[in-house]
């Protein structure tokens, strides 16, 4: 009989865990099931101890949902990493992409330990809108469980398979897993969104006088905010997954004992801010489909978001993510240090510091602020003589197009820093770049003045264009790019590992800034309807059915990000235990050429 | 040491984002309580529950607090003064109560030059709620004149309607298109307003089937040209109406020939 080392005992402990907690979900509800058809009716709502049943559901709902973003956005790039060791037989993705994977499996029981908590705090403290919900949705529940459990074994194979199949046509079956466990991440989550965004923006005809039993599935299922979401949160996955292999890489990089590992936790932090900030440069245009889609669901919650009660909320918005933008700009140029050539383009980041300021202090600038007459006396006006102007979406708009651009340029001149192009069209080519970059700002410049001379119903249009002339531009310029730097000379190796220490620390802030801010924007999200468990539809009737202000709200989230990296933090740790990462040796003094490979 | 550190930068993040948010001013969504009052009820009684309304549940500051897409009502707009000095003089022929009552039961024919039509539905307040909305407006530079007679026959008409009914009783298409206030925002033969498509000609653009599903669901399709409208038609028409008055309009609508 072969005998199991305890470190594999741990491993499928730690793995059957999550199908565990799911299947006991499970027998619950069904053991729950007979008491309503004897006729029982349950109570609406349960009382939870000290910090009331909202606080406590608040709670489990962010812990899990962060969880689940990470467990559903690291695969994606873990998958894209393995892809790119296989096309370019560099074996430091291969590796990247597992220790990614190993990431994601010490976090997956978590993810499923606060979903099983929400839905206990969901059946004891709100059995009123539970038992609605899953009398529409039992369905799409079942199927989840199914795809969940799929999931789980499919992770399984693809982390504890990578050595077995790591050749041949066995690795392009590793790779295939690997997209597997993406296709399954994102069903559960496609399914999961459509509970909440039911509760948003249920279809026209279900009234608070239709039986959910009459509801019809598809209708409740594609509601019309389902779609907005998905992609939304596609996409901040990615963002928050890589902020957080970002902060979990600095970690180990401020930790390092030898140089090897210094140089391979400075890359994959490098890579952890990279992806990150690309996928967060495309975020704002998914928001504003899903703000448009609220707008078209009912104007007048819409309006709630914007200008009602959660106005101040979108200043703090802008305020937090212009120290996203700081941060990961200031990472890269603290970067360019350890780049040799790359001295030539430091005395523009002083530059591009100033443009990133006034974007910030622009995108900040309130307008459209609830004001009572003692305000507006003081003001002088409804709205403040000089900032007012500022406030306006014309100059927000046109301030993050131009950080957009900003934060793209500080990229470049990342990717640049240590390649001579040889191309003989090299410096045709650069100036076709910089023609872009100016006319895109020249775009968007124009576009923002124009905006005021005109009504606010063609203004919006204007936004569309202001953004397709920064997309275009990006495009066009990074095929340039790719062509012109073919077989570029290197003017030096990147010396992975000589990064000072206060660079590793922005990567903290990335991290800690993200999740704050998805949590505010669940808070946005979820509160905007208002006194109603399904807007319109079922009221809230409990203690807590007043939305609370935004004080109170920020430390619910605070406490929340709290919870979620102190559990994060030990569960690394532990993960660590079982299993050391392999650290590949050639992250040291990698060729200029293979770290852009990354980019 | 290190561990100290990123503990530090992290505390020391998340607490300056509580501090700004616990700085700026704290607005909370207050739930709109049921207002219920006897018929001596007294005006500083009702001024009371309306501001209350006002800025709270009643979701009034979502348009009125901004000047963008609805006038300010506790300021001065064009020299006229506050809306309890002004609403006197909006109409001809209505004093300052029955203009602040008709403009909240039919906003869409109310609207100011330069602002669009309100999402306004005087029907998710009770008709106490109303007056006491009209008292506290009044008060804002006026002379409150509601009554707890007028309470009390809002109370009285509330309970004699059943909820969710239809809004009129007749199926006469005209009857059942004022009734429901449709003529506020669509144009018939001279008569309603230029905002969402015209009714005359409807049947010759577009099928029978679409204009009852834009009754029923009218997010499903936004008419072409009038996207800035959309989410302004109300989402409930399909509970206002009976089933033959949904037939009869349809019906009608789909006559309307070019």
């Amino acid at each position: 009989m072969p005998k199991i080392s305890r470190r594999a005992e741990w491993s499928w402990l730690q793995a059957s865990l999550p199908v565990a907690i799911v299947m006991a979900i499970g027998l619950i509800a069904i053991a729950i099931e007979p008491l309503a058809a004897q006729g029982y009716t349950p109570r609406e709502y349960g009382d939870f101890p000290v910090i009331g049943s909202r606080a406590a559901i608040w709670i489990a709902a962010q812990l899990h949902l962060f969880f689940a973003a990470f467990v559903l956005g690291v695969p994606m790039f873990a998958v894209v990493a393995e892809a790119i060791g296989i096309f370019s037989s560099d074996d430091r993705y291969d590796k990247l992409a597992k220790e990614f994977t190993r990431l994601l499996l010490v976090s997956y029981s978590a993810t499923a330990i606060w979903g099983a908590i929400l839905v206990f705090g969901l059946i004891t403290l709100y059995p009123g809108l539970w038992g609605y919900l899953s009398e529409i949705f039992a369905p799409s529940m079942w199927v989840y469980v199914g795809i969940f459990f799929f999931e789980s074994f499919t992770l399984y194979l693809y982390y504890y398979g990578w050595d077995r199949w790591k050749k041949g046509r066995a690795k392009w079956g590793h790779w295939g897993l690997g997209i597997l466990l993406n296709l399954w991440g994102t069903a559960v989550m496609l399914i999961a969104n459509s509970w909440l965004t039911y509760m948003m923006s249920p279809p026209a005809e279900v009234t608070p006088d239709t039986a959910p039993g009459m509801v019809q599935f598809w209708s409740a299922f594609a509601n019309a905010t389902w779609m907005p979401i998905n992609i939304h949160r596609l996409i901040a996955n990615v963002v928050f997954g890589g902020a957080i292999v970002g902060a979990y890489a600095a970690y180990r990089f401020l930790s390092a004992k030898t140089d090897e590992e210094r140089a391979h936790y400075d890359w994959m932090g490098y890579i952890g801010n990279f992806i990150a900030i690309s996928a967060l440069i495309v975020l704002p245009f998914a928001g504003y489909w899903l703000g448009r889609e609220i707008y078209e669901f009912n104007q007048q919650m819409g309006t709630t978001m914007m200008g009602g009660f959660m106005s101040w909320l979108w200043v703090v918005q802008a305020f937090l993510i212009a120290v996203l933008f700081l941060a990961g700009n200031y990472y890269l140029w603290v970067g360019m240090g350890r780049i040799p050539g790359a001295e030539r383009f430091m005395p523009y980041t002083k530059w591009m510091l100033l443009v990133l300021l006034i974007g910030a202090a622009v995108w900040a600038t309130p307008r459209n602020m609830i004001a009572d007459r003692a305000e507006i006396t003081a003001m002088g006006g409804q709205f403040h003589p000089f900032l007012g102007v500022l406030g306006v979406m014309s100059a927000k708009n046109t301030a993050v197009n131009f950080m957009i651009l900003t934060t793209f340029l500080s990229f470049l001149l990342y990717r640049r820093a240590n390649k001579k192009a040889v191309v003989s069209w090299e410096k045709t080519g650069t100036t076709i770049q910089g023609a872009l970059f100016a006319v895109s700002a020249a775009v968007v410049l124009f576009y923002g003045i124009y905006g005021y001379f005109v009504p606010s119903i063609v203004r919006i249009g204007f936004s569309v264009y202001q953004v397709l002339a920064v997309i275009a531009a990006i495009i066009l310029v990074v095929v340039i790019d790719v062509f012109m730097m073919r077989g570029a000379e290197s003017r030096g190796e990147i010396r992975w590992g000589e990064m000072p220490e206060r660079s590793q620390y922005a990567l903290f802030i990335l991290a800690v800034t993200f999740t704050w801010l998805m949590g505010l924007m669940g808070f946005a999200r979820s509160g905007i309807r208002q006194h109603w468990h399904v807007f319109e539809v079922i009221r809230d009737t409990s203690v807590d059915a007043a939305t609370p202000a935004l004080g109170y709200a920020s430390i619910v989230i605070s406490a929340c990000v709290l919870i979620f990296l102190s559990l994060v933090t030990f569960i690394f740790w532990v993960g660590g235990l079982a299993e050391k990462p392999v650290i590949s040796g050639t992250a040291v003094g990698a060729t200029a050429s293979a770290s852009a490979d990354g980019d | 040491m290190t561990n100290i550190k990123v503990l530090g930068v992290m505390i020391g993040t998340l607490a300056v984002y509580t501090w700004i948010a616990n700085a700026i001013p704290q607005i909370e969504s207050a739930v709109p309580e049921e207002v219920s009052f006897s018929a001596d009820v007294s005006p500083a009684e009702l001024v009371a529950a309306g501001a209350e309304l006002y800025s709270g549940g009643g979701g009034c500051t979502t348009c009125h607090g901004l000047e963008t897409r609805a006038p300010n009502l506790l300021t001065d707009y064009n020299g006229e003064g506050t809306i309890g000095q002004r609403c006197g003089t909006r109409v001809s022929g209505q004093d300052c109560k029955t203009y602040l009552h008709e403009s909240m039961m039919d906003p869409a024919g109310y609207v100011l030059e330069g602002f669009e039509p309100m999402v306004f539905q005087a029907r998710v307040l009770s008709g106490a709620q109303i007056w006491s909305l009209v008292a506290f407006l009044q008060d804002q530079g006026g002379v409150v004149t509601v009554s707890g007679s007028d309470v009390a026959t809002a109370a009285e008409a509330d309970a004699a309607a059943p909820a969710g009914g239809p809004m009129v009783a007749s199926n006469d298409p005209l009857e059942i298109m004022r009734g429901n206030l449709c003529l506020g925002c669509h144009m018939l033969d001279g008569e309603g307003a230029e905002l969402g498509p015209a009714f005359d000609g409807m049947g010759s653009r577009i099928a029978t089937d679409r204009i009852r599903t834009g009754i029923i669901d009218p997010a499903v399709e936004i008419a072409e040209g009038f996207d800035h409208l959309a989410g302004s038609m109300p989402p409930n028409l399909g509970d206002m109406l009976t089933a033959r008055q949904l037939e009869v309009l349809v019906d009608f609508l789909a006559g309307q020939g070019g």
